[in-house]
């Protein structure tokens, strides 16, 4: 259907419910405006002194999450990583937990016993990643394996980038799934530096696609800032490993457009690469093809916009006057009780 | 009822067998475990009866199998994995430090899986497959140790371990697998983790121990009482965390005079913990300081001269109970 075709139908409501069936573009625009404006508002916690530790964001990443989080179904089970704030809300996590996670509230989903990056919420089959890099993939693939004996069809998306491509951890956890036929998609998100080293110091082959063949299952490359042609190549994918369950190497190609954290210049980062990423932000790419897709006019992008920073704003508020964790509560709950 | 007599490692697959039985939802993995039976031989049978479905072969992947094992605990099922040697176990020692010993604390959601671990020396395996970790695994929050001496002890602690809903080091001292032995009855019932066993009783030195030094302490405290010495308890701590302090303290109120006996390294090593447990909270009724028999701190020697000196057994602690006595 062309653009021109698009616009040219009936009213507006009618036609946004049914293109939000057929398009996910402004589902995943969503998705990715919420992590970003999220992202933003936690960097200027950071910076004035509100949230403790560290802060550590996606931003120019936010494709890969929300396109593979909306291609799941209602089984899958996740391990987001680092920058993957995307598969957390596209997978239901409310920003206002976000906002309390990352302020040590006792209201988040942590509690306050862990902070930034790590948390997740394993009733809607979101692992918490910990800070191990490769250590998830395993538990995924044991996860998977665990629902599949009792009936559900699930697929496992373990997240992980350039870097944690090096672990002894990804080979195990990659070839355990192959073994076991394990219906695990691991998304590599090759976002050029794992901190400050560049991939020409992670890894010598052309693509981390082919490191597939060596365990003998599919490798995919694929643009990991389309978020609407990732989406159509992962909801298949999806399909496909659900009526033969097997391990896949997605690898998704980006850039981290930020340091490793909100205390790092990335000074280190050539600037004509950093440019040629910002050409094909995955922002400007969604909101394009929302509008040229006629899943959105630039009306309804600009309006999207708004009340995704409402909600942001209100989050935020609500997570500031939320109380931290007592003390007195340090040595609770080490151990479940049986 | 009839009994048969039962070796510890037979006893590990009657617990095994009984929790396939009797729980759909456990599942045993590990290198060589299935048809094979494992190196010890603690599965054989077991895939045979309980299909490829509940007892499977791995790859050599330790972080793998500690990971998988995570990821299944936290979806209903029950995961019993297999060392092959706990010394192996230490490439992956990560899974259960960062992901299954924090994972309630973090997230409120239960890891109810066992590592069962081969461990311990006394068989010339050399450095590498006799270490003794146990002191490693209790250092770690949210993890439970288990360590058996005694067949009906084993089986029946293997059941609570595998139930508990937390994750369980079960160590397995190998050279106990085939050494000891008891006359067992068919039927049992499981024994609560965390309770301490006085072994031999004794009023004038207490020995604490666990695995393989519990027997070592057995034959000494007989060869004390022999020699008119002094009688001297045993106290098998078997479960090491959570530690029966209770059942320290009682001990040392009964003896005065204590001796902490492992077969792992000095420095760091689980009597240090013990040696600060009866200084904090029973130093006042102490007659004598207390003593630690312990390996050197030294790697595991391969050649049976080098390793008999490196480990305690009956004779040493034998000196170190006359001493002790003697104080």
């Amino acid at each position: 259907m062309s653009r021109k075709q698009t616009k040219a139908t009936p009213p507006a409501a009618a036609r946004s419910r049914s293109a939000q069936a057929a398009l996910p573009g402004s589902t995943l625009l969503r998705c990715m405006l919420l992590t970003q404006l999220t992202e933003e508002r936690l960097v200027r916690l950071y910076h004035q002194g509100r949230i403790s530790g560290g802060v550590y964001i996606s931003r120019g990443q936010e494709a890969i999450g929300a396109a593979t989080a909306a291609a799941g179904g209602p089984d899958d089970l996740y391990a987001p990583l680092i920058r993957d704030m995307s598969v957390h809300i596209g997978r239901g996590e409310p920003v206002l937990d976000i906002f309390r996670h990352c302020l040590g509230r006792v209201t988040g989903p942590m509690k306050g016993r862990d902070g930034n990056v790590h948390y997740g919420c394993l009733a809607r089959g979101v692992y918490p990643m910990i800070s191990h890099l490769g250590a998830m993939l395993p538990v995924v693939t044991g996860a998977v394996m665990a629902r599949r004996r009792q009936g559900r069809p699930a697929v496992g998306f373990a997240y992980l980038g350039d870097g944690a491509t090096s672990t002894g951890d990804f080979h195990e956890a990659v070839n355990f799934a192959a073994v076991f036929d394990v219906p695990v998609i691991f998304v590599i998100e090759n976002n050029q530096f794992a901190y400050s080293t560049p991939i020409t110091r992670q890894f010598r082959c052309r693509n981390l696609a082919d490191r597939a063949v060596g365990y003998g299952i599919e490798g995919l490359a694929a643009d990991g800032n389309e978020a609407v042609d990732l989406y159509r190549l992962v909801r298949g994918l999806v399909d496909q490993l659900r009526a033969r369950p097997r391990p896949v190497l997605l690898v998704c190609d980006t850039m981290r457009m930020r340091g490793h954290g909100a205390h790092d210049d990335f000074s280190y980062v050539p600037r004509d690469l950093l440019e040629r990423f910002t050409a094909r932000d995955p922002l400007d790419l969604a909101r394009a093809r929302v509008i040229a897709d006629g899943a959105l006019t630039a009306a309804e992008v600009a309006r999207l916009e708004q009340v995704c920073q409402a909600e942001v704003d209100a989050a935020c508020q609500q997570a500031l006057a939320e109380p931290p964790p007592d003390p007195a509560t340090l040595t609770e709950g080490v151990y479940a009780a049986g | 009822m009839p009994l048969a007599e039962t070796t510890l490692v037979e006893a590990i697959n009657q617990g095994l067998r009984r929790l396939l039985r009797e729980r759909p939802e456990v599942v045993l993995f590990g290198e060589d475990i299935g048809a094979f039976g494992g190196a010890f031989k603690a599965t054989l049978g077991l895939q045979q009866e309980f299909g490829e479905a509940r007892v499977f072969d791995t790859p050599i992947c330790e972080s793998a199998i500690f990971g998988a094992a995570i990821g299944m605990a936290t979806q209903g099922l029950r995961p019993i994995v297999e060392l092959q040697f706990v010394d192996f176990g230490m490439t992956a020692v990560h899974q259960l430090l960062n992901n299954a010993g924090t994972m309630h604390y973090r997230t409120g959601v239960a890891v109810p899986m066992t590592v069962r671990a081969p461990c311990g020396g006394g068989i010339c395996g050399g450095p590498f497959h006799s270490e003794e970790l146990e002191a490693f695994f209790c250092h770690m929050p949210g993890v439970k140790v288990v360590y058996p001496a005694f067949p009906a002890d084993a089986r029946a602690l293997l059941v609570s371990a595998a139930l508990d809903p937390n994750p369980v080091i079960f160590l397995e001292n190998k050279y106990l697998y085939r050494h000891v032995k008891e006359w067992l009855p068919a039927d049992w019932e499981p024994i609560p983790l965390g309770v301490a066993q006085v072994c031999r009783p004794g009023s004038d030195a207490v020995v604490l121990t666990y695995g393989a030094m519990v027997h070592e302490a057995l034959r000494a405290a007989e060869q004390v009482e022999q020699e008119g010495a002094g009688t001297v308890m045993v106290l098998d701590l078997r479960t090491l965390k959570p530690l029966d302090a209770d059942a320290v303290l009682a001990a040392v109120a009964a003896t005065n005079r204590v001796l902490i006996v492992h077969e792992g390294w000095r420095t760091g090593g689980f009597g240090a913990e013990l040696a600060a447990l009866v200084a904090e909270r029973a130093f006042h009724l102490l007659d004598a300081p207390v003593v630690r028999l312990t390996a050197p701190d030294v790697p595991v020697p391969f050649a049976p001269e080098l390793e008999r000196a490196y480990r305690p057994g009956a004779d040493t602690i034998h000196a170190a109970l006359l001493e002790l006595l003697d104080y």
